[in-house]
């Protein structure tokens, strides 16, 4: 028996060393498929970069692998390696900091951005000759896209500023009886009675997801407001909301109480209230401005898009200005530790343009951070086509972002609330009031 | 054996590579999260320490009073259907009498093995106001009962409540089925033969003895209550607003959402401590009838 015993901890130990070796042994391979490889190739080095960007569906991959397409012309030597970004609220992203294994390059958001910063997990690109050609090439109005609130250049945005809309679909107002276009709230809240009425969804919104109804209640504290946007909710010592916020609240409460959303509104996501604009269910439907190609292909010209109606048409006139849209920044942006840092940040900034060429030449967009000097080469949507040349040029001022996403998260969860039945103005306000007061202190 | 039994070398050696897995996965992670929470960290900085503050924060902060209450309805709503309903169908499918047991079983516990996702869908669509099952059956029962389910703030979490109720009460109706079967038959007859009905038999003999079954039932119906999650970020996302936050819906906002890793660690104590409390509340109550 004795015999027997020794011989189980025999074996048993050597199969815990076993797998302890190969638990340790694991990592070796990892290191030679690390970023940043260089090998020789023809003489000129060759340098492999990674770059997380979403790759996902059409919108994503096609100005992808046009810019790369474009790279390997301009700099034939550097290889992309793409890590395909998830839609996970850039948690991968941050598991990569967390472990220190950044890609060279990646694609992220404002608030990402502002932890790498703090984490020292993004290169400040201040100094780079890039940024300051990028710069020289920014469309006007979009510098809060490039350079954040702290002055500093973290990222190389490829969009310009985008914004919200409302969209209606023409037959519908035509058949109901609605003038075209709403100027007024009370004008707002009469089509919708009406459109009710006669039984559609006077307007779809996918309010399952947050942004959308803080979009919408941005659309009125335009009206209201004119002025700086959220950005005015996290100054320092601000601990109750401007009155142009309280009204808007209140306009919005209103359209609420009219019936302007359906029922299910908070419950509701893209597919489902795109579904119902599309098949002729709602009149209206709020999205940003990339909604026009899909609008279009569905609807054709029976669509339009008309700008967030105000308290009387004098304020609607002079409203029209200020764009329901705010420019954080975001984009390409690269790591420190990169082996290839000034490498990777032409990269980042060649990528960034090459996007915007993409939007503006095969899709016709005018909405990128750079000025494009390639002529449009796809016909391009009447909706497109207004915003080209009635919004952009007479754009007067663009709504600030918010950088504290305490007071971001707030609204969010206050303005999805609105849209409920037997939500208050003042349970808007005092939520909104309770974070702020905690966080400008 | 008992050579083997008396032998302490042994036994910790064989019981090593158990116990290192179970404290690199499970108590080393309490223990920082433990020591975390004292800190101010957004989980990629270094952290500050922030001694109680996060704590403090907590006590004040109004989505700690909806979570709680709402995992405690999701915990009721769970023990009433789960155990309450459970132990009913578990005493029909013991009874001999009852045709087409074994289907009726299997049916009970179908709804264990579907994905979570495909589950949360198809109740959402059967909650949808306008065009779902729900509102239409009180329509065609002519019942003037027309909900919004989940787009309220105070129905919705007693509706998805009750999709993880229906989900997995097979689960806890296949571990009181097992319960009921394995008390002896004789008991029964016993009873029988000093006159009770058959209900009677079961409320005085079959539910004492199947006491260790229920605290197993009611620790799993109530922290899964209490830390509840899946079925509110796929059906409504928390909303509206934040209407359907649970515990562990906090964490998932502040560490996920708003990189604020410290003050989720301090939650995720609050919700052990909260499971813990349950656990040894159910053990000793069940323990105290014992006596």
């Amino acid at each position: 028996m004795g015999k027997n015993y020794r011989k189980a901890l025999s074996l048993l130990t050597a199969t815990v060393l076993a797998l302890s070796l190969a638990g340790c042994g694991g990592g070796g391979s990892d290191k030679a498929q690390k970023s940043g490889n260089t090998g020789a190739s023809g003489g000129e080095e060759k340098i492999q970069l990674k770059v997380y960007a979403q790759h996902f569906d059409e919108d994503t991959a096609k100005p992808f692998d046009y810019a790369v397409a474009e790279l390997k012309k301009e700099m034939p030597n550097v290889e992309i390696i793409l890590d395909e970004a998830v839609q996970d609220g850039y948690q991968k992203l941050k598991t990569y900091a967390a472990t220190g294994n950044m890609p060279d390059i990646y694609d992220t958001d404002w608030a990402t951005l502002q932890t790498f910063a703090k984490a020292q997990n993004v290169e400040v690109l201040d100094d780079y000759p890039e940024t300051a050609e990028f710069k020289a090439k920014l469309n006007k109005g979009v510098e809060s896209k490039l350079v954040a609130p702290d002055g500093h250049v973290y990222a190389f945005p490829y969009p310009g500023i985008e914004f919200q809309l409302i969209y209606y679909n023409k037959e519908i107002f035509e058949k109901v009886g609605i003038q075209t276009p709403i100027k007024t709230y009370d004008q707002m809240i009469e089509a919708s009675n009406k459109l009710s009425a006669a039984g559609y969804i006077p307007m779809a919104i996918f309010a399952k997801e947050k942004w959308i109804t803080t979009a919408f209640y941005a659309g009125l504290v335009t009206r209201e407001q004119g002025t700086t946007g959220y950005g005015d909710l996290e100054a320092k010592g601000t601990t109750a909301m401007p009155d142009p916020f309280v009204r808007a609240a209140e306009e919005m409460y209103k359209l609420k109480e009219a019936n302007l959303f359906d029922a299910n509104a908070t419950n509701t996501n893209y597919d489902q209230a795109s579904a119902q604009f599309y098949s002729g269910k709602a009149a209206m439907f709020v999205n940003g401005q990339w909604e026009i190609y899909s609008s279009t292909e569905k609807l054709g010209d029976k669509v339009d898009w008309m700008y967030w109606p105000a308290k009387d048409e004098a304020a609607y006139e002079s409203g029209k200005g200020f764009i329901n849209g705010s420019g954080a920044p975001g984009g390409f942006a690269v790591s420190p530790s990169s082996k290839h840092k000034d490498v990777a940040v032409k990269v980042a900034s060649f990528l960034a343009q090459k996007y915007g060429e993409y939007k503006y030449t095969q899709l016709g967009s005018p909405i990128t951070a750079i000025k494009v000097d390639k002529p449009i080469t796809v016909e391009v949507p009447p909706m497109m086509k207004r915003i080209a040349e009635e919004v952009l040029p007479n754009a007067t001022q663009y709504m600030t972002p918010i950088n504290n996403v305490q007071i971001k998260n707030a609204i969010d969860d206050s303005t999805q609330n609105m849209l409920v039945k037997g939500y208050t103005v003042q349970q808007f306000v005092d939520n909104i009031n309770r974070v702020m007061a905690r966080e400008n202190k | 054996m008992n050579r083997y039994l008396s032998n302490k070398k042994a036994i910790i050696l064989f019981l090593l590579p158990a116990l290192l897995i179970y404290s690199v996965v499970i108590i080393y992670p309490v223990l920082q999260t433990f020591y975390r929470s004292f800190f101010n960290w957004d989980g990629l900085s270094a952290a500050t320490w922030n001694g109680i503050a996060n704590y403090l924060d907590l006590f004040h902060d109004p989505l700690l009073i909806t979570s709680l209450c709402n995992g405690l309805i999701f915990a009721v709503v769970l023990v009433v259907f789960q155990i309450g309903l459970g132990t009913i169908l578990a005493l029909a499918c013991a009874d001999p009498r009852i045709k087409a047991r074994k289907l009726l079983k299997t049916a009970y516990f179908i709804p264990v093995v579907l994905s979570v996702t495909v589950v949360c869908q198809l109740w959402i669509a059967m909650y949808d106001p306008t065009n779902g099952l729900i509102n239409r059956l009180f329509s065609l029962l002519h019942i003037p009962y027309q909900q919004n389910w989940l787009t309220s703030p105070t129905a919705s979490i007693i509706a998805i409540a009750f999709v993880n109720a229906w989900q997995f009460m097979g689960y806890q109706f296949s571990l009181l089925y097992a319960g009921v079967k394995s008390i002896p038959e004789q008991y029964m007859e016993a009873a029988t033969i000093d006159g009770c009905s058959k209900w009677m038999a079961h409320l005085k003999v079959t539910l004492p003895l199947m006491k260790e079954t229920y605290k197993f039932c009611f620790i799993v119906a109530i922290t899964s209550g209490i830390g509840a999650f899946v079925q509110m970020l796929i059906m409504t996302n928390g909303g509206p607003g934040t209407s359907n936050y649970t515990l562990t819906f906090m964490i998932y906002r502040y560490a996920f959402l708003e990189s604020n890793y410290g003050y989720a660690c301090a939650v995720s104590v609050v919700l052990v401590s909260l499971s813990l409390l349950a656990t040894i509340v159910i053990n000793k109550t069940f323990d105290r009838n014992e006596a």
